[in-house]
């Protein structure tokens, strides 16, 4: 909690990979080994979490399609959720918090909505189904790539604003009355960080959902 | 206020468009965000057979309703830690 966001290691020039890069890294190997060891020792918990995040996708999806965009959406939610957490351990700073991580999660789900989208239906039939009255081409698409731009953008923001805003208040907190005080403030950043993560897994489904789905005009 | 310096003013006009700033940005979400709160559970009371369909829309629409106040947020930040004037006439 309050570690600011710093540089590092230097690759060349004024290019530096920061300090959440590297708690990245260090979360990713932990993500890793929890998992293996889960496996191993725990497949009842492991099965709980993948069921809870199946049901998830599922109630926006449906059964079949949860199955199959599992993977990615799955890996979504467990990273973001991790992540939000991660800034609790002392000295370590959580990699949502640096603008630079929601940004970057964004952009894998902006390119993932038009993966799916076109691996499904196909170059044409997704074109035609994204601008959907071919007549209306020069109102929808100025409007559709606003959108588009405006919810990935906004995807990035809603998750960084809130990890930032929870690890400021605990922070002003602490440098008022270090002791028991910022126990309850931050149980309830945690608290924003799991909502936030189920928040950003369930957009990300909406949007591949309605980029997969088939328009009925 | 003609003989203060512009950084004094542009400090000053930041600290009280902030207080003001962050006071009205929360406040409309969460308003809004009340009232949606109010109708799903009214939905759920009446249909508890649709409960978790509500939740997961109430909780989506309050995600999108909310980003409001998290713009807010990220632009008073911007104007009290990287004001782009204030770097102007002091640095």
């Amino acid at each position: 909690m309050g570690v600011e966001t710093q540089n590092v290691i230097r690759l060349f020039g004024d290019v530096w990979i920061t300090n959440t890069v590297t708690s990245s890294w260090v979360m990713m190997t932990v993500i890793v080994i929890v998992a293996i060891i889960m496996v191993r020792r725990h497949p009842a918990t492991l099965y709980m979490i993948i069921e809870f995040l199946t049901d998830m996708i599922a109630d926006v999806m449906g059964e079949e399609a949860a199955i199959t965009y599992f993977p990615f959406l799955g890996a979504m939610a467990i990273y973001v959720a991790v992540a939000n957490s991660f800034g609790i351990v002392p000295g370590v700073i959580a990699p949502t918090r640096d603008l630079n991580t929601p940004l970057a999660l964004a952009i894998v789900v902006f390119f993932a909505v038009h993966y799916y989208g076109i691996k499904q239906k196909g170059v044409v039939q997704y074109l035609k189904d994204t601008f959907s009255p071919i007549y209306l081409i020069i109102l929808i698409l100025p409007l559709e790539i606003i959108g588009q731009i405006s919810r990935t953008f906004s995807l990035a923001m809603r998750l960084f604003g809130n990890i930032l805003s929870g690890e400021l208040v605990v922070a002003v907190v602490i440098s008022l009355i270090p002791i028991i005080v910022p126990l309850p403030l931050v149980g309830l950043s945690m608290f924003t960080g799991m909502l936030q993560a189920y928040i950003f897994a369930v957009l990300a489904t909406v949007y591949i959902s309605t980029g997969v789905q088939e328009t009925s005009d | 206020m003609g003989d203060m310096d512009p950084g004094t003013l542009i400090t000053m006009t930041t600290i009280i468009i902030s207080g003001l700033g962050i006071v009205l940005g929360t406040l409309t979400p969460a308003i809004v965000e009340a009232r949606t709160a109010v109708k799903a559970i009214e939905g759920m009371v009446r249909q508890p057979e649709v409960a978790s369909d509500l939740r997961t829309t109430m909780i989506i629409a309050m995600a999108l309703l909310e980003s409001t106040a998290i713009y807010t947020l990220l632009v008073l930040l911007i104007l009290i830690f990287a004001n782009p004037l204030v770097a102007r006439f002091f640095g």
